[in-house]
């Protein structure tokens, strides 16, 4: 290994990929184009979404695996343990991958790609995107699992310190092990607008899923008392979601079907759009490991005023974001510091400060540092693997102890039944009828 | 993979598949033949005669047909069906110019299942990579005019690539040489 040298094979893997749109997608995306542009393959795996299944080659070539598993609940697929073990190793074989990167903590293929590639021995990174709680049984379920993928793990990434924080206090790893690589944001596809708006009426953006954890219910409190405030103000809602019926209600209510425009879903193609025709982006998360919709709107020269919840205090400097706690009264007085705020904000000059900030080529640079990490990371055999999971708790490190014994002898049958040498690994350039054709031009040619 | 790249051969075999390749009155005829699993002949004579013995146990016993004995037999009729059922033998391809193609299915009992597709048809042949919930190969396949799906060469078998390539090249040739073919698509260059 010679460091910063290496090229690497990379086998990205999560439930959440595209055509599916989110934070986690966007940064799968974006991480392997640039990672594809350094120099090393990128190689996605994630299920079928509807009828794309099979093989699909995006962008500069990026090979995405989708598996024609049917997700079963929120975009993820049964967990089977086993039952993925036989893909996931041709995959491995075949592309002739060197280090395999999982992507969110929900993601049950992330979880059992990461058992499967250390089962084999091949080098692991795990990067967790959300910010979990301790009490309720559903974290308390999901932190058990995060400690058994990562008790065994090279390199762990978190997308902010407060996630760093979180997932080291949920699952136990040493905190040497993780390092913090923040979200970035496609300049280029978020610019402000030509011509500066008019800053008689105030718009203020709100884009979002209208979910719980992203606030709906406070926004249902704090658009009548702005509304009542600020007679100029008008707010687009876009995005939709269970909360979808709360607004129109509080629209209703309060007469303000002339002030708050609710567009429904956007498609992320015309989010740009949607901000652009604003002044203020609102973001009422309660809980956020980073906020790439900040950045976004940022990017395309908003004033943002958010919840300070999370990593969101990370994202932005203090003169582009005016923080709030997650209470009507204290969002309402971080809108009125924002529209105070307005006219010393240029947006151009705000989309330029974004684009030193944050951009994609810096996030893979230091990804790499990463997968270099890792691979100098010395290589174990099960015996010296199983202790790791032992430390797991009295119970559940005997489990996983078995689980992966299980996974191990699992994986000497699949050898036995189809050794690696029968299967066959595909070429490094794009399609196959790309590289075929190019060896024929080659040969005329010569 | 580049080892297989230039070469222009009439015949090669692994583990499982052999391809041989052949004119024959002006045709050109691409096979792929599979070994027989001797694992597989094995499982059907024990399936047939565990199903024999059975019967056999079930007729001679004093107390008649009781309920462990039907399900023995159900059981070892279901084994004995599933491993006797007519698997194939080989997949042929036969390239007719100026005519089109024939897929050819020849099963172990004898029977074959033939399928023409007219040259005005094919658009491209192409190399898919096929991917199930547990495993990945490559597949040839037809891009048809009208038709929605791809249409496999090799319905049954699931030969490596070096076997599909030879293929792949003759089949893109046959196309390109054809008029139609060629206004149908245009060439990548």
């Amino acid at each position: 290994m010679d460091g910063q040298g290496t090229k690497h094979r990379i086998l990205m893997v999560s439930d959440f990929f595209f055509p599916n749109f989110g934070g986690v997608e966007s940064h799968i995306y974006y991480l392997s184009q640039c990672l594809l542009k350094l120099g090393h393959k990128v190689v996605v795996m994630t299920h079928a979404y509807g009828n794309r299944s099979g093989v699909r080659y995006v962008t500069n070539g990026l090979k995405v695996y989708y598996v024609p598993w049917r997700p079963f609940l929120m975009q993820n697929t049964l967990p089977t343990l086993s039952l993925t073990f036989p893909i996931v190793r041709t995959i491995i074989i075949r592309e002739k991958i060197s280090v395999v990167h999982g992507h969110q903590a929900f993601s049950t293929l992330c979880h059992e790609a990461l058992m499967h590639a250390r089962t084999m021995g091949y080098k692991v990174v795990f990067t967790d995107h959300s910010l979990y709680g301790f009490a309720d049984a559903g974290s308390i379920h999901m932190n058990k699992v995060l400690q058994f993928t990562l008790a065994d793990i090279d390199q762990a990434i978190c997308v902010s310190h407060t996630s760093k924080e979180n997932t080291v206090l949920r699952s136990g790893i040493s905190p040497e092990k993780v390092f913090m690589v923040p979200n970035a944001v496609d300049t280029a596809m978020f610019t402000p607008s030509p011509k500066r708006l008019n800053c008689d009426e105030i718009v203020i953006v709100v884009v979002s899923r209208l979910v719980y954890r992203k606030g709906a219910d406070l926004l249902v409190e704090v658009i009548p008392e702005v509304c009542r405030l600020f007679p100029k103000v008008h707010f687009i809602v876009g995005g939709d979601g269970p909360k979808r019926v709360r607004l129109e209600e509080m629209r209703e209510k309060f007469s303000l079907q002339d002030r708050v425009e609710m567009l429904g879903a956007v498609p992320h193609a015309q989010v740009r759009s949607v901000l652009i025709s604003g002044h203020i982006f609102l973001n009422s998360s309660l809980t956020e490991a980073f906020c790439i919709a900040i950045l976004e709107a940022a990017s395309c020269g908003l004033l943002t005023v958010s919840t300070r919840v999370g990593g969101v205090p990370e994202v932005l400097p203090d003169d582009m974001i005016v923080l709030a706690e997650p209470a009507p009264g204290d969002m309402v007085r971080a809108v009125k510091k924002a529209i105070d705020m307005l006219p010393g904000i240029d947006p151009q000059i705000m989309h330029l400060r974004m684009k030193e900030l944050y951009s994609w080529d810096d996030v893979a640079k230091r990804t790499e540092i990463v997968y270099d990490r890792a691979m100098e990371s010395p290589t174990t055999n099960l015996l010296d693997r199983l202790p790791r999971y032992l430390t797991c708790g009295s119970w559940a490190g005997k489990l996983f102890c078995l689980v992966m014994i299980i996974n191990y002898l699992l994986w000497r049958l699949l050898e036995f039944l189809q050794p690696a040498v029968g299967i066959e690994e595909v070429p490094d350039i794009g399609p196959l009828h790309a590289h075929l054709g190019s060896r024929n031009d080659e040969a005329q040619e010569k | 993979m580049r080892s297989y790249m230039g070469q222009q051969e009439d015949g090669m075999s692994d583990g499982l598949y052999t391809y041989k390749h052949h004119r024959e009155r002006g045709a050109d005829i691409h096979t792929i033949f599979v070994k027989k699993s001797k694992f597989r002949i094995l499982l059907s004579f024990i399936g047939t005669t565990f199903l024999l013995v059975s019967v056999c146990c079930a007729l001679l016993s004093k107390d008649g047909l009781c309920l462990c004995s039907l399900w023995s037999i159900s059981f070892a009729s279901v084994i004995a069906k599933c491993l006797r059922c007519d698997p194939v033998k080989k997949e042929s391809l036969v390239i007719m110019p100026t005519f089109g193609i024939q897929l050819e299915q020849h099963f172990w009992s004898g029977r074959v299942h033939r399928k023409f597709v007219p040259i005005g048809k094919i658009l491209r042949p192409v190399l898919n990579e096929h991917v199930t919930p547990v495993s990945c190969y490559w597949s040839l396949a037809l891009l048809v005019r009208e038709e929605y799906e791809l249409m496999l060469v090799f319905k049954s078998l699931n030969p490596p690539v070096k076997m599909l390539v030879p293929i792949w090249k003759a089949l893109c040739a046959f196309v390109d040489s054809n008029t139609l073919g060629n206004s149908a698509l245009p060439q990548s260059t």
